[in-house]
């Protein structure tokens, strides 16, 4: 009998021979797609600023992992998207005036202190984005202040409000403002509402997990409630930090940055929580009226001893 | 993620193929041939004997058509058709073994008998809790089932003549949520069909409810269909079933895989890996010319470019496979040590507790052979156990 089977060499590899399909390339563009809605709304807010920023962002985060990546002979990995990623994050947290050669430096910084003095992508133990925004709050706070470089519109920055001028200042500040992002702020991130829909979109196809986005949020939530409990008129209510600034950006995009969050399900759920406080206190106590993305490299730092809350192996008694 | 469910849609019946011309039977380490070249063999007559006399180990090996012995290999013996005779002399008549009896036969006595039908009696031991993993133990591959459904007579013949060879303490059987299957004397535990639950190691905990259970022997439904058949035919073991992309089928051990696959008018496309066993710890074949060998329960077809290429990717520390690993280890850790020769830092770690499920590779968004570099870090441990307990005799 003459065999069906056309005579053809066979690929021969350790099992397992399926995959469930996910590569670090589809991750980074389904994150990258899910963060258009909230970009385009914040290019609709800002104007087209907004939009020099992002593209100033990517494409300068891009090259520079380019050039490192040459310096340090490495092959590069720009077809991944991971660098374009980071690069769009940080331009989420800025202000959608920065001038370009902030947008620049933020965006090198990103990369270069942020990933590749690591080793890469995935060998980073902190936040790429948030190293970037916090270099460039702390060299150039005059250029980070949201209120400061938002003068053209005829609007407030809540969490600033609230620093400076207190609880009264921001009464007027709905909380549907603030899901809408109504209000000034970072050019992406203060679009709450559109965020934590990319957040849940990203969350429903298993891409990040519920621990820490929730755990976080929580956190932030139970720290403001104690405040709020404390003296309701003399700080905000927990529903207002919740929404108010780069909370859900954090929540979603920041603290679950792969490399610099813990792994086990425990330590994921004590990082967020701590997080979580830790944003409400430096906006409580801190002298920045945002300090979500301190926060994170703050619990970054926390993430190995976390991680040795381990269970038991198999088998372990 | 995709959740990874093993319930499959079964075949209507088990099929039987046209015999083979030839046949290419695998043996074993402890296998010595009984037979010569040119030797001319009915089918279950036994072609090789084991060299271990006690009576739990791999069983002997018997021919499984009538033919001619072509050659005899380190790895398989090689049955063809018998030639024509010359002019005026009569063609050999191959004698096949009678029908044996075990009525009489208890306890080691039996178990010695199965090893000489050719059962693989190693997983068996004297009164213990013996676990039959009813689950199809990897997606695609449905033999378990199938068996279950079609082969309730000789599954309860083949627990009836374990009962007399290893007197159990107890018999569970994990089944489905829902499917209904059950074994005569079986205490029956339901479970989700989710791989890696279907796995020996956690059917063993599904049944018994430990991680460390006592004095338990998992076993699959094909092997206690194995022991039912000879139970029930008291002629040697000469056939495996198996399941092919949505098939199940009965061939006598040693067809040729391509035999199989043509037979079925399944396709193999250029490239592709083809497996025997299911897709996530199956073995790769380099060729369809070698036999179906007898414990063979299904053969997996993955077209190229299915999914994406492992590769030595760098680990991205998502920890994607610590969230699905069944052992609660850290994978991907564990690969990263044994990527840079550190493999005597997995020991700490916990990499003894590897079930080698390749759920960690499977979910990996880096793409990395995460299983792949375990198994590595596994084998070189214990080529220096293996080396440092000879260091030790020699100092002695």
């Amino acid at each position: 009998m003459v065999s069906q089977q056309s005579p053809s060499l066979h690929t021969v590899t350790a099992p397992p021979f399926w995959h469930c399909g996910r590569t670090v390339t589809g991750d980074m563009y389904r994150l990258l797609v899910a963060l258009v809605p909230a970009a385009l709304l914040g290019v609709y807010r800002f104007g087209y600023d907004a939009l020099t920023v992002l593209a100033v962002a990517g494409l300068t985060a891009v090259i520079t992992e380019a050039l490192i990546q040459r310096l340090m002979e490495q092959s590069p990995s720009a077809h991944d998207f991971t660098a374009l990623a980071d690069g769009i994050l940080l331009a989420f947290l800025l202000p959608a005036t920065a001038p370009w050669w902030l947008v620049v430096v933020g965006s090198a910084v990103t990369i270069i202190l942020g990933r590749m003095v690591f080793g890469g992508f995935g060998g980073s133990p902190v936040c790429a984005p948030a190293v970037g925004w916090c270099v460039l709050t702390v060299s150039w706070p005059a250029y980070m202040d949201l209120n400061g470089m938002l003068l053209r519109w005829d609007l407030v920055e809540p969490l600033s409000e609230l620093k400076y001028f207190g609880v009264e200042a921001i009464s007027g500040i709905s909380l549907s403002s603030l899901v809408f992002g109504q209000n000034l702020g970072a050019l992406g991130a203060s679009q709450a509402g559109l965020v934590l829909a990319a957040g849940v979109a990203l969350l429903c196809m298993g891409q990040i997990r519920w621990y820490i986005p929730v755990s976080y949020l929580a956190g932030v939530f139970g720290t403001a409630l104690i405040y709020w409990l404390i003296d309701p008129q003399l700080y905000a209510s927990p529903l207002f930090h919740l929404l108010a600034g780069t909370t859900m950006f954090t929540a979603f995009f920041l603290l679950p940055y792969p490399s610099a969050s813990p792994v086990f399900r425990i330590p994921m759920i004590l990082f967020g929580l701590m997080a979580g406080a830790l944003t409400i206190l430096i906006r409580v106590y801190g002298i920045y009226p945002d300090g979500a993305p301190f926060a994170v490299l703050l619990a970054n730092l926390c993430t190995p001893l976390l991680d040795l809350i381990q269970p038991k192996p198999f088998g372990g008694r | 993620m995709k959740k990874l469910s093993t319930a499959t849609p079964l075949s209507d019946s088990i099929r039987s193929i046209p015999a083979p011309q030839r046949v290419r039977i695998a043996l074993g380490r402890g296998h010595t041939p009984a037979v010569k070249r040119k030797q001319v063999v009915g089918k279950g007559q036994v072609l090789a004997e084991t060299t271990s006399s006690g009576p739990f180990g791999v069983g002997f090996v018997h021919a499984t058509i009538d033919g001619i012995v072509e050659d005899i290999l380190p790895e398989a013996i090689i049955i063809g058709p018998i030639p024509s005779p010359g002019e005026g002399k009569e063609a050999p008549v191959p004698e096949r073994p009678g029908r044996a009896e075990h009525k009489n036969l208890a306890d080691e006595a039996l178990v010695r008998w199965l090893r000489e039908m050719g059962i693989d009696t190693s997983r068996f031991h004297p009164s213990r809790t013996v676990v039959v993993n009813g689950l199809n133990p990897e997606p695609g591959a449905f033999l378990s089932e199938q068996l279950l459904r079609d082969e309730r007579a000789t599954l309860d013949a083949g627990i009836n003549l374990l009962e007399r060879a290893v007197r159990p303490g107890n018999v569970h059987l994990v089944v489905a949520r829902g499917s209904g299957y059950g074994l005569h004397g079986a205490h029956v535990v339901e479970a989700d069909p989710q791989y890696p639950s279907t796995l020996d190691a956690l059917v063993a905990v599904t049944a018994t409810g430990s991680e460390n259970p006592e004095a338990t022997d998992v076993i699959s439904v094909a092997d206690l269909y194995r022991v039912g058949r000879v139970a029930t035919t008291g002629l040697p073991l000469t056939e495996a079933v198996l399941t092919v992309e949505g098939h199940a089928v009965r061939v006598p051990t040693g067809t040729p895989i391509v035999e199989v696959l043509d037979a079925l008018g399944v396709q193999v496309p250029a490239g592709a890996t083809v497996a025997l066993g299911g897709p996530m710890t199956g073995e790769a074949i380099s060729s369809l010319d070698i036999g179906v060998p007898e414990n063979c329960t299904a053969i997996t077809i993955v077209p190229p470019g299915r999914y994406p290429q492992v590769g030595p990717n760098p680990c991205i520390n998502c920890g994607e496979c610590v969230l699905v690993c069944p052992a609660r280890i850290q994978p991907g850790m564990l690969s990263r040590y044994a990527e840079f020769a550190l493999f005597e830092e997995t020991r700490p770690r916990h990499i003894a507790a590897c079930v080698e499920c390749g759920m960690c590779t499977y979910v990996c968004p880096a793409n990395r052979p995460v299983l792949q570099y375990i198994r590595l870090a596994k084998h070189k441990l214990e080529e220096q156990d293996a080396f440092v307990a000879t260091c030790r005799l020699q100092d002695e």
